[in-house]
C-alpha cells in the first residue's frame, strides 16, 4: 500500500511503534525458559525441559508513521500472540513496546486506558461487536467510554458508518448484518475515535473469498485517505502481498524475513519463505521497480510509471526489442527496464 | 518424544481380578455378620445426645430474644426489615382496588409491548380472585417478590463477583452446591430459631433456597460473554466499570434472567412447607384441603401458586427487558397513568378493594366428586398395589436392615461402594457420614426413610428412564410431554399429594406416588437430553454397518447417554430427598414427619437431628451418584 518505506535495515525515521526484544513464554517459570532459548534450545526441547511455550521469541521490529505493516503467519506461528502482546491486550513475559516514544508495557492501568482512548484501536477475527447494541452505539463505544455526550459521539458514528459504506444500517443490531457488514462495523467502530495505530487481528480471515477481497480493497481505499499507522495479522500470504508496505513471515515464535513484498519474492529468506511465494505470480507483484536497471539517462521508446506490475508493461516488451524508461511520481526518469530483465525474473520462477 | 514401555495394562484384567471386590464384599458382609449378628441395633450408649445443647440454644435464644445483642442487634433488626419490606408491599397490594392490580400487572408488561405476557399475568390473577382466594394470592405475592427481590439484590453481584475472581467462585461453589442438596425444610428449623415464628423465617429460607440460580447463571452468563467482546471493550481503553456495565451484563442478561426464572420456581416450591414456620398465604389453604380430603379446593389453591409465579415472573421480565423492544408512546403511557390514579382514588373512596366473591368455586366440585368415585371404584387396583408395597418391600426391607443385618455391616457395605465407585476418599466420606447419624441417635430413622427414598427412586427411575428414551428418540413424544412435565414441576408437590392420599389413604404409599410423579420430570427431561444429545454421525455410522435400531440403542445410543442419565438419575434422587418432608404429613413417618413434629412443636434438638440425617443422606447419595455418572463417562474427558 502507498509508498515504499525509508528503510529497511537498521533504525526506521520516525517510528510509531517499537517493539524492542518481545518474549512471550507461557508456563510457570518463563525465565529458564528464556536461559535455554538463549543458549539455542529449540521450541520442543525448551518444552520438554521446562514445561513452557514460547510462543514470541526475542522479536524486533519498529512500525513507521502511516505505513501497514503485516505479521503473516500459519497457525501457531505465535502472530496472536504478538499482536495481542504489542497492543498489550496480554503482558509480554520479556521485552518492551513503545508506542510513540512511551513504555506501554510499564504503563500503569490508568494510563494505560488513556492512551488506549487517544490512540489505538483494534479490529477483531470475530468481529468482536455488541450484540446488545445497535450498529450505532457500537460504532459509538469508543467516543462513550471516553465520555463524549451522546449527541456528538452519534454524529461523529454516522459519519464513519458512511465511509465504510453502511449509510442507513444504524438502527439495526449486529445480527441482522451479513458477516462482511458485521466486519465494516467492527471497522467503523476502530477508525470512529480516530485512532493513531490500528490493530488488525486477522479480521477478514472469517469472511467469504469475494466479500474478503471487497474488503481488503476498502482497507486500501481508506488507508489512502486515512494514512493511519497499521499492524495487520494474517494468514493469508496474498492478503499480505496485497495489503503491506513490508510483511513479516513469521514462524515458530520468530520472524524469517521482514521485508516488501518485492523483496521476499525476489529474494526469499529462507525456504519457508519461498515455499509462500511460489505460489504468487510474480508478475502481478513485481514492479517496474523492482527489475529496473537504476540509470537516470535512459531513454526508452516508451515511459512507464516505477508503479507498475510487471505484468502491465510485459505487452510493450514484446511489441519491441528496445527498453522501456522508468519513472517516478513525477515524471522524471529513474531507470529502464528490458526483456533480459524480465525473462530473468521469469527463468527463476520455478 | 520417547514413549516409555508399558509396565501395565490397564484395560486388560483377568477374570479373577475383576472378581477380587467383589470376593472383598461377601466375606466382609459375612465375617461382619457372624461377628457382630448379635448386636441389636446402632449402640445406644455411643448416642452423643446432641440434641440437649441445641435445646438449651434453642430455650436461650427463646429467653434472651429481646435482650442479648444478638437479636437487638442483628436478628431482630433484620427481621424487622424484611417484615417490614414484606408488610409494605403487601399492604399496598390490599389497597389497591383489585380492577387497578390487574390492570397494572397487564400493564408493567404491556409498558415494553410484551402483551401477551401481561395478558398472561393478569388472567392468573383473577383465577386467584375467582376461586376465591385473593387475600391469600396478595399474601404469597408479597412474601415471594420480596424474598426474590432479596435473591436478586444480593445474587447477581456475588455472581458477577464470582465471576470476575476465580478464587472467589471457588468458594462459592461448594456453598451452592451445598445450598442445592440439601432439601429447603432443613434449614426451615435454625431460621425458625433465629427469627421466631411468622413471615421471615419462610421469606429467609425462600432466600436462601432461591438464591443458587441466581448466583450460579451470573456467572456463568458473565463468564459465557465472547472474550472478543470484552477485549474490544478493553481496547477502547474502558474501565473495568465500564466494560461490566456497558458489555458484560447487558451480554449476560440472557442468562441472568433464566436464573430468574427458575429463582421464581424454587421460591414458589416453598410457599407451601413455609406455612409450616407460621407464614401466611396460599400455604395454609392447600395444607387445609390436605387435612380436609378436599381435592378440588386443594388443586385450585396449588394452581393459584402457580399462577402468582407466573404473575412474578412476567413482572420481573418485563421489567428486566433490554432497550431493545420498542416501548409503548409516552403520551399513551401518560394518560393510562392518569386513569390508574383516577381509578384507583374511585375504588379506595367506594370501598371496592376485594375481589368480589360472587364466583365460588364450584368447578371444583366434580373434581372432588371424580377422586371420590376413583377412591370407590378403583380399590380393587390401588389396594393389592399398596398391600404389595408396603408388606412385600417395605416392611422387609426395612426390618431386614434394622433387625437382622448388625450395623457395621452396613456400615462395611457403604464404604464399599464409596470405594468401588471413587476409591478411597469416598468410602472414608461416606462412613463419617453413616456414622454420624447413628451417633446422633438417627439410625433406625435414617433406614426407615432410606427404604422409602430407594423404592420411591426405583419405582421414578424405573418409570422416567424408558418414558426419557422415548422422547428422546421421537420428538413429538417430546412436545406431548413437555407440557404435562411442566405443569408436573411448577404445581407445588403437596398439591398432587392430595389425590394421592384420597386413592391410597395415609402411609407410606400415596407419599412415594406424589414423590414419584414429582421426581420422575428430571428424570425424563435429562434422560431424553441425552439421548438426543448422541451425534447424529454416531448413530448412522452404526446403521452403515446395518446394526438393527435395537441394536444401536444399546449399542451406541445408551452407553453414550449413559453418564447423561445417570445425573437424571442424581436429579432424581435429590428430588426424592426433598418431598421427605411432603411425605411426613401424609403419615410416611420416619424423618419427614419427626421434621414435621419438631417445626410444629419447636423442638429444636430433634430438628437439627433429623434436618443432619437428612443432609447426610442427601451428600451420601448425591455423591455416590455423581460419581457412578463420572465412571460411565468414556475416558479421555466428554
Amino acid at each position: 500500500m502507498g509508498s515504499h518505506p525509508a528503510s529497511d535495515n537498521g533504525q526506521i525515521i520516525d517510528p510509531v511503534i517499537t517493539v524492542d526484544g518481545m518474549w512471550q513464554v507461557f508456563g510457570v517459570k518463563p525465565e529458564p525458559a528464556i536461559e535455554m532459548a538463549r543458549r539455542g534450545a529449540g521450541r520442543a526441547t525448551v518444552l520438554q525441559e521446562t514445561g513452557c511455550t514460547i510462543a514470541v521469541r526475542d522479536v524486533h521490529f519498529q512500525v513507521r508513521r502511516g505505513e501497514t505493516f503485516v505479521v503473516m503467519g500459519l497457525s501457531g506461528s505465535g502472530k496472536s500472540t504478538l499482536i495481542r502482546g504489542t497492543a498489550r491486550l496480554a503482558d509480554i513475559t520479556l521485552g518492551r513496546v513503545l508506542l510513540d516514544g512511551e513504555d506501554l508495557t510499564a504503563m500503569d492501568a490508568e494510563t494505560l486506558r488513556r492512551v488506549r482512548r487517544e490512540k489505538m484501536s483494534m479490529v477483531f477475527q470475530h468481529f468482536g461487536l455488541f450484540p446488545h447494541r445497535r450498529v450505532i452505539d457500537n460504532v459509538a463505544y469508543g467516543l462513550e467510554v471516553q465520555g463524549v455526550d451522546k449527541k456528538e459521539r452519534h454524529r461523529r458514528a454516522l459519519e464513519v458508518i458512511e465511509t465504510v459504506g453502511l449509510a442507513g444500517w444504524g438502527q439495526h443490531y449486529p445480527q441482522q448484518l451479513s458477516g462482511g457488514m458485521q466486519q465494516r462495523v467492527g471497522l467503523a467502530r476502530a477508525l470512529a475515535v480516530d485512532p493513531e495505530v490500528l490493530f488488525f487481528d486477522e479480521p477478514f480471515s472469517a469472511l467469504d473469498p469475494l466479500i474478503r477481497r471487497d474488503m481488503q480493497d476498502e482497507l486500501i481505499r481508506l488507508q489512502r485517505d486515512l494514512q493511519r499507522t497499521i499492524v495487520f495479522i494474517t494468514h493469508d500470504f496474498a492478503e499480505a502481498i496485497k495489503l503491506g508496505d513490508r510483511i513479516a513471515i513469521m514462524k515458530d515464535g520468530v520472524f524469517d524475513q521482514v521485508g516488501t513484498a518485492a523483496e521476499l519474492i525476489s529474494n526469499p529468506a529462507t525456504d519457508y519463505v519461498r515455499e509462500f511465494t511460489n505460489d504468487i505470480p510474480k508478475v502481478k507483484v513485481l514492479t517496474a521497480r523492482d527489475v529496473m536497471e537504476v540509470t537516470t539517462t535512459g531513454s526508452g521508446w516508451r515511459e512507464v510509471r516505477e508503479t507498475d506490475t510487471v505484468e502491465s508493461f510485459v505487452p510493450f516488451l514484446l511489441d519491441d526489442i528496445r527498453p522501456l524508461t522508468v519513472v517516478d511520481d513525477t515524471g522524471r526518469p529513474i531507470g529502464l527496464v528490458d526483456r533480459a530483465a524480465v525473462s530473468r525474473l521469469l527463468g527463476s520462477d520455478r | 518424544m520417547s514413549v516409555a514401555a508399558p509396565t501395565a495394562r490397564p484395560f486388560e484384567t483377568t477374570t479373577v481380578q475383576r472378581a477380587i471386590p467383589w470376593l472383598v464384599l461377601a466375606v466382609g458382609i459375612i465375617g461382619l455378620q457372624i461377628a457382630f449378628g448379635w448386636v441389636d441395633g446402632f449402640p445406644a450408649a455411643w448416642d452423643l445426645t446432641f440434641e440437649t445443647p441445641i435445646d438449651d440454644a434453642g430455650a436461650w435464644m427463646r429467653a434472651n430474644r429481646r435482650s442479648h445483642w444478638l437479636f437487638t442487634g442483628l436478628f431482630s433488626p433484620l427481621s424487622g426489615i424484611i417484615d417490614g419490606a414484606i408488610d409494605a408491599v403487601g399492604g399496598f397490594l390490599a389497597w389497591l382496588p383489585w380492577y387497578v392490580l390487574i390492570a397494572l400487572v397487564f400493564l408493567i408488561p404491556a409498558r415494553v409491548r410484551q402483551f401477551r405476557a401481561g395478558a398472561v399475568a393478569a388472567f392468573a390473577l383473577v383465577y386467584c380472585g375467582l376461586i376465591g382466594l385473593w387475600e391469600e394470592s396478595l399474601e404469597t405475592l408479597a412474601l415471594m417478590s420480596v424474598a426474590v427481590f432479596i435473591a436478586v439484590l444480593v445474587g447477581v453481584p456475588l455472581g458477577v463477583w464470582g465471576a470476575m475472581n476465580h478464587r472467589v467462585e471457588a468458594m462459592i461453589r461448594p456453598v451452592l452446591d451445598a445450598m442445592q442438596t440439601i432439601p429447603a425444610f432443613v434449614y426451615f428449623l435454625p431460621l425458625f430459631m433465629l427469627f421466631g415464628i411468622g413471615n421471615v423465617p419462610a421469606a429467609v429460607a425462600t432466600i436462601i433456597y432461591a438464591l443458587p440460580p441466581v448466583v450460579r447463571l451470573t456467572t456463568l452468563g458473565v463468564k459465557r460473554v465472547s472474550p472478543q467482546a470484552v477485549e474490544a471493550s478493553r481496547m477502547f481503553g474502558s474501565t473495568t466499570r465500564q466494560t461490566l456495565l456497558k458489555v458484560q451484563l447487558p451480554m449476560a442478561r440472557p442468562t441472568i434472567l433464566t436464573g430468574l426464572s427458575q429463582t421464581i420456581m424454587m421460591a414458589l416450591g416453598i410457599v407451601v412447607l413455609a406455612t409450616l414456620v407460621g407464614a401466611s398465604g396460599l400455604g395454609s389453604p392447600v395444607l387445609q384441603s390436605l387435612n380436609q380430603r378436599r381435592t378440588g379446593r386443594g388443586i385450585a389453591a396449588g394452581l393459584a401458586i402457580v399462577a402468582v409465579a407466573m404473575v412474578l415472573d412476567r413482572i420481573w421480565r418485563s421489567l428486566a427487558q433490554s432497550e431493545r423492544t420498542a416501548r409503548i408512546d409516552r403520551r399513551v403511557l401518560g394518560w393510562t397513568a392518569i386513569g390508574l390514579a383516577g381509578a384507583t382514588a374511585i375504588g379506595v373512596a367506594l370501598g371496592w378493594v376485594d375481589f368480589p366473591s360472587v364466583w365460588t368455586p364450584s368447578l371444583f366440585d366434580p373434581m372432588d366428586q371424580a377422586v371420590t368415585w376413583a377412591r370407590d371404584n378403583l380399590s380393587f387396583l390401588t389396594r393389592p398395589f399398596s398391600d404389595f408395597v408396603v408388606a412385600s418391600i417395605y416392611i422387609p426391607a426395612r426390618d431386614f436392615l434394622t433387625d437382622t443385618a448388625a450395623w457395621p455391616v452396613l456400615v462395611f457395605v457403604v464404604a464399599w461402594v464409596g470405594w468401588m465407585l471413587k476409591g478411597w476418599r469416598l468410602a472414608v466420606f461416606a462412613v463419617a457420614g453413616v456414622l454420624t447419624i447413628g451417633l446422633i441417635g438417627m439410625w433406625e430413622l435414617s433406614i426407615d426413610t432410606l427404604v422409602q427414598v430407594i423404592i420411591a427412586s426405583v419405582l421414578a427411575v424405573a418409570v422416567a428412564v424408558p418414558l426419557g428414551v422415548w422422547a428422546g428418540r421421537r420428538p413429538r413424544v417430546e412436545a406431548f410431554f413437555g407440557p404435562i412435565l411442566d405443569a408436573l414441576q411448577t404445581v407445588p408437590s403437596l398439591v398432587y399429594i392430595i389425590p394421592a392420599v384420597i386413592l391410597f389413604t395415609v402411609g407410606i404409599v400415596p407419599g412415594i406416588i406424589a414423590t414419584v410423579l414429582y421426581a420422575i420430570v428430571p428424570g425424563i427431561r435429562i434422560t431424553a437430553l441425552g439421548v438426543r444429545q448422541v451425534p447424529t454421525e454416531t448413530v448412522e455410522a452404526s446403521r452403515t454397518f446395518g446394526a438393527t435400531p435395537r441394536q444401536t440403542m444399546f449399542g451406541v445410543r445408551l452407553p453414550l447417554a449413559a453418564p447423561t442419565i445417570m445425573a437424571g438419575i442424581n436429579q432424581v434422587i435429590m428430588m426424592v430427598l426433598a418431598m421427605v418432608i411432603i411425605t411426613g404429613l401424609v403419615g410416611a413417618g420416619a424423618l419427614g414427619f419427626e421434621t414435621v413434629r419438631s417445626l410444629q412443636r419447636s423442638l429444636f434438638g430433634l430438628g437439627f437431628e433429623v434436618g443432619l440425617a437428612l443432609v447426610v443422606i442427601a451428600m451420601i447419595l448425591d455423591r455416590f451418584t455423581e460419581a457412578a455418572a463420572e465412571r460411565l463417562q468414556p475416558p479421555g474427558g466428554h
